[in-house]
């Protein structure tokens, strides 16, 4: 067993850059800690752990943020990101939700990734991620802090991004000048990317326009093992157990990955045939194990008429969004800027 | 000098994704000729923005230890695994190659170590060294003694199972009242003539001479203190804001307070009037938080424009009362307490003689649980000192001397031998060393304690490094500080103003939630006379300079004070405090390299951070800012 670890980590290490490679075996070792055999899960070493920073109205690379408390009842908190105009050195609280100016402002909203347990919406890797994307979509981001797993399964996820979708479409300042209308974007990774396609299909049955769905490696999976969650078990990272871990994590007691939530397109999913689902980028990862449940989804997509496109990464692995030191994030972040700015 | 080469490999051909579309390839020419320009003895700057700290030349070896980490964790079985996260402390998970080799060392203990921690002893070879060894030779671990290691040293060199009995020493939260007995007699205590020396003393209570402070012109904004200018405000500050939801925050109020004080700013006091008139009439409509916090910001204004200040000090007894009360209603001075008191309790662990030095003595509300603590400790409680400072009060009651008596019960019904002595001074740049009755460091170690009292030192100038060389002479195992997490010192009052404005709006919005009724609206006139002081006084009377963790590590730093580090059991006993308080959901703690801070809805609002003068250790090679 210790001889073939050795090879996973060797070959692993040859694939990214070698701070990535701390940064996401820091990770996985932390997270190896924070997961119980019992199905708990350590959320005071995991909240001390986890590398935070506060909102900041200075503009930092022409980006300022700001929460906002949305719902108290849940204490759900957004952080929004917007780009500095560059006219005041110092922004006051009467500033913060002025008016958008331009003819077309996408807003996207963001889900941060983490399996449904980990990281928040001011997790530093995140609050990173979300600063980059304002600069390079020219985007208003609102990052959603949704409940967490295990101690919040299935719906409050859910429920949460729902919950922040309503008030970002309700929001006069967000409103582009064209149409008097929000602008809105799903966007997320790993759990994040599953949240925003569940969203998406509440927004549908509501009546809520959604633009665009950007899923970053989103995290699906099933019942059955498929052939590259049997050849890329813990090569990359990631294992098979723990990832059957998250699910019971978030899944309702007594559920199996077959669950909708879990695989949309499965055995228990639903049809998108005939409705008006928006148009989504999926960015799959090629040494990430649940591979085949993400085609799996692409292809979905495609058989119900909806239009998708596919990035398919041949040599990433998990978090290769997470710092600008390799050619699939500069070539991922240029698709998403294309399809955020593709309606004017 | 090792230089990795790995990060500039270039990537596998990405033309090989059959979906791409066009990628930016100057972009990425640009970014590796960036890496490749990076200084060896440099942070690896993508890590740093994402919160780790690592240098570009100990990647490798990072990368080494997560392999064997992962490599012994694998070999391992689960329990071993489950002691890491449940029993073991954690410190600073940024430094990561000191958090890793932490862990290591948990799993091959040293083979001998010195139980009072000598000073860390390692030099770069003794890392290099290491890096080579695969985990069989681990035994030249124990060498690493980094000086922030030096505790978990001394767990770890433990029996693994030992680690249990830590949660003996941690603190429990105990209620401040709870502990004061009933018994309100003023004599002095007899001695006890059991087996346990409880051989209390009260020494009669010292009044220092302090110098007198000048009226100087209150009006136009003074200069920064001296100390300031030197140490400098950072023009890069973090200022974070939380809004509540758009019905509730009150904006037509603020845009009123805001055109309020920059027409002070600009001096316009007629405008100014008119406006803070109309504040008053929009506050009325208002509801919750904001309505409050808009009066008293209201009436500060009113005052400044007035030149009505407020009377400085406040009548003791008063200002008691409301302490007592903000004390109860909310977490903040708990928290403070709760955290500066585990801080040093670890600092005295090993010491027979203790003496804590307060310099926000009050009613002396902090120091039962730690005396608790001490009590419980395995092995004995030490004998313990404490110097309780604070200002004069005006009726001439000894109150210092009351606390001291009511602690001397206390520590008689828990066998603990207790010695007190208070002092009486205006400012605490009046303290010298020598007034204290310093004992050798060998004899009794010196904690001494300051909670939102530092501050205040930053009216005066050349005060607060006067107090930072005496602190020095007391030669203090630990120096605990707790202020509050904003800047309301910058140079501008309008600037200023604003801080404040976000601050208490967030303080008085967490407040909302928890206790009602009378404990609640003393908690709100406690903090409304700091938002007075902030905004109507100025010069030697604006005394609630509050700065930020920024802006205090560069005075600590700079004035030879190392950190010591505050760990997860710390936090994690900080969180659940947290969650016994009514309303409690929104608090939350986070961890900034070595120091704790408890936010309301993610914005951080006190910051507790310990130190250590750094004369007497060698530098460690892992702690930089």
């Amino acid at each position: 067993m210790a001889g073939s670890n050795e090879i996973n980590l060797n070959e692993c290490k040859m694939m990214v850059p070698l701070n990535t490679w701390v940064l996401i075996s820091n990770f996985k070792l932390a997270y190896n800690l924070l997961r119980r055999p019992d199905g708990t899960f350590n959320r005071h070493l995991a909240e001390f752990l986890d590398r935070r920073v506060p909102a900041n109205v200075n503009p930092v690379g022409g980006v300022f943020s700001f929460d906002v408390l949305i719902d108290r009842g849940t204490g759900l908190l957004v952080r929004i990101y917007r780009p500095a105009t560059g006219e005041e050195p110092q922004l006051n609280i009467v500033d913060l939700e002025k008016p958008v100016t331009a003819e077309v402002v996408p807003v996207i909203i963001f889900f941060h990734g983490g399996s449904f347990a980990h990281s928040s919406a001011n997790s530093t890797i995140y609050d990173n991620l979300c600063r980059i994307l304002v600069g390079t979509c020219k985007a208003v981001v609102v990052s959603v802090n949704y409940r967490r797993a295990p101690e919040n399964r299935y719906p409050c996820a859910y429920d949460d991004g729902w919950a922040a979708l309503k008030w970002v479409n309700s929001r006069s300042w967000l409103q582009s000048q064209k149409d008097s209308k929000v602008h809105i974007y799903l966007a997320g990774d790993s759990s994040g990317g599953n949240i925003a396609h569940h969203v998406a299909l509440q927004a549908v049955e509501s009546g809520i326009d959604i633009l665009g769905n950007v899923l970053l490696n989103p995290m699906f999976g099933g019942q059955e093992r498929t052939e590259s969650e049997k050849r890329l078990d813990g090569k990359y990272f990631v294992t098979l157990r723990d990832r059957d871990w998250y699910w019971r994590a978030f899944l309702p007691e007594g559920e199996d990955r077959d669950h909708p939530a879990c695989n949309p397109f499965g055995p228990n999913g639903r049809s998108l045939e005939g409705i008006k689902f928006p148009k989504s980028l999926v960015v799959v990862a090629g040494l990430d194990l649940i591979q085949d449940w993400q085609l799996a989804y692409v292809e979905g997509l495609k058989k119900a008429g909806q239009e998708v496109k596919l990035l398919y990464m041949e040599q990433a692995t998990i978090g290769f969004y997470l710092l600008p030191n390799n050619n699939h994030f500069h070539v991922v972040m240029d698709e998403i800027s294309k399809f955020v700015g593709s309606d004017c | 000098m090792k230089r990795d080469n790995n990060h500039l490999q270039p990537n596998p051909d990405p033309s090989s994704s059959s979906s791409l579309g066009g990628g930016s390839s100057a972009g990425k020419a640009k970014l590796w000729v960036e890496e490749a320009t990076q200084q060896d003895c440099g942070m690896d700057e993508l890590l740093a923005v994402l919160g780790y700290k690592v240098k570009t030349s100990d990647m490798a070896e990072v990368a080494q230890k997560l392999e064997q980490l992962e490599e012994v964790m694998c070999n391992v079985q689960d329990d071993g695994i489950s002691h890491l996260a449940s029993e073991t402390v954690h410190f600073n998970p940024s430094d990561l190659s000191t958090w890793l080799q932490s862990m290591l060392s948990e799993f091959n203990p040293p083979s001998s170590f010195d139980p009072f921690g000598a000073d860390g002893t390692a030099t770069a070879t003794a890392l290099d060294d290491s890096f080579l060894c695969g985990p069989a030779e681990s035994s030249t671990l124990s060498t690493l003694d980094f000086e922030n290691n030096n505790r978990q040293h001394q767990k770890s060199g433990q029996q693994i199972f030992e680690e249990a009995s830590c949660s003996d020493y941690d603190l429990k939260a105990i209620p401040g009242k709870a502990i004061y007995s009933q018994n309100t007699q003023t004599q002095p205590p007899t001695h006890d003539s059991s087996s346990s020396s409880t051989h209390n003393i009260v020494k009669p209570e010292k009044r220092l001479k302090s110098s007198s402070g000048s009226h100087s012109d209150i009006f136009p904004p003074p200069p920064p203190p001296a100390g300031a200018a030197s140490y400098g405000i950072p023009s890069d500050s973090i200022r974070p804001v939380v809004l509540v939801d758009s019905q509730e925050n009150g904006i037509r109020l603020v845009h009123a307070l805001m055109a309020c004080a920059e027409a002070v700013q600009q001096n316009n006091l007629n405008l100014a009037e008119a406006l803070v008139k109309q504040i008053g009439f929009l506050a009325i409509s208002q509801a919750g938080a904001m309505r409050k916090v808009a009066t008293y910001f209201a009436e500060a204004l009113a005052r400044r424009i007035y030149r009505l200040y407020p009377q400085n000090p406040l009548d003791h007894s008063l200002s008691d009362v409301l302490h007592m009360h903000f004390y109860e209603t909310c977490p903040y001075l708990k928290f403070a307490h709760f955290t500066a008191n585990q801080a040093i309790l670890e600092a005295f662990e090993g010491k027979k003689r203790v003496h804590v030095i307060d310099f926000s003595m009050n009613q002396g509300m902090q120091w039962p649980a730690l005396m608790q603590a001490l009590a419980l400790r395995p092995g004995g409680p030490p004998a313990f000192r404490l110097t309780g400072i604070g200002p004069p009060s005006h009726d001439n009651s000894d109150h210092l001397q009351e606390v001291g008596w009511k602690l001397a019960q206390l520590a008689e019904t828990i066998h603990v031998e207790f010695e007190y002595r208070g002092f009486v001074a205006n400012s605490l740049a009046d303290l010298d060393a020598s007034m204290l009755d310093l004992r050798p460091t060998e004899v009794e170690a010196v904690a001494v304690n300051s909670v939102f009292e530092l501050h205040k030192l930053l009216a005066r100038p050349g005060a607060i490094d006067k107090v930072f060389s005496v602190v020095e002479q007391m030669r203090p195992e630990i120096v605990t500080i707790v202020e509050q997490e904003a800047n309301h010192n910058g140079p501008v009052f309008l600037d200023r103003f604003t801080e404040a404005l976000h601050y208490y709006s967030t303080l008085f919005d967490s407040l909302e939630g928890s206790a009602s009724g009378q404990d609640k609206v003393m908690s709100e006139v406690y903090l409304g006379k700091q938002i007075c002081n902030v905004v109507a006084c100025e010069g030697v009377d604006r005394v609630e300079r509050h700065e930020s963790l920024t802006q205090w590590r560069n005075r600590f730093t700079s004035a030879g004070f190392s950190p010591v580090l505050l760990g997860s059991n710390a936090f994690k006993q900080a969180s659940m405090l947290l969650a016994l308080f009514a309303g409690g959901d929104g608090y939350g703690v986070e961890e900034n390299n070595g120091c704790l801070m408890l936010g309301w809805h993610n914005r951080p609002l006190i910051t507790t951070s310990a130190w250590k003068p750094a004369n007497n250790t060698s530098p460690t090679s892992t702690i930089t800012y």
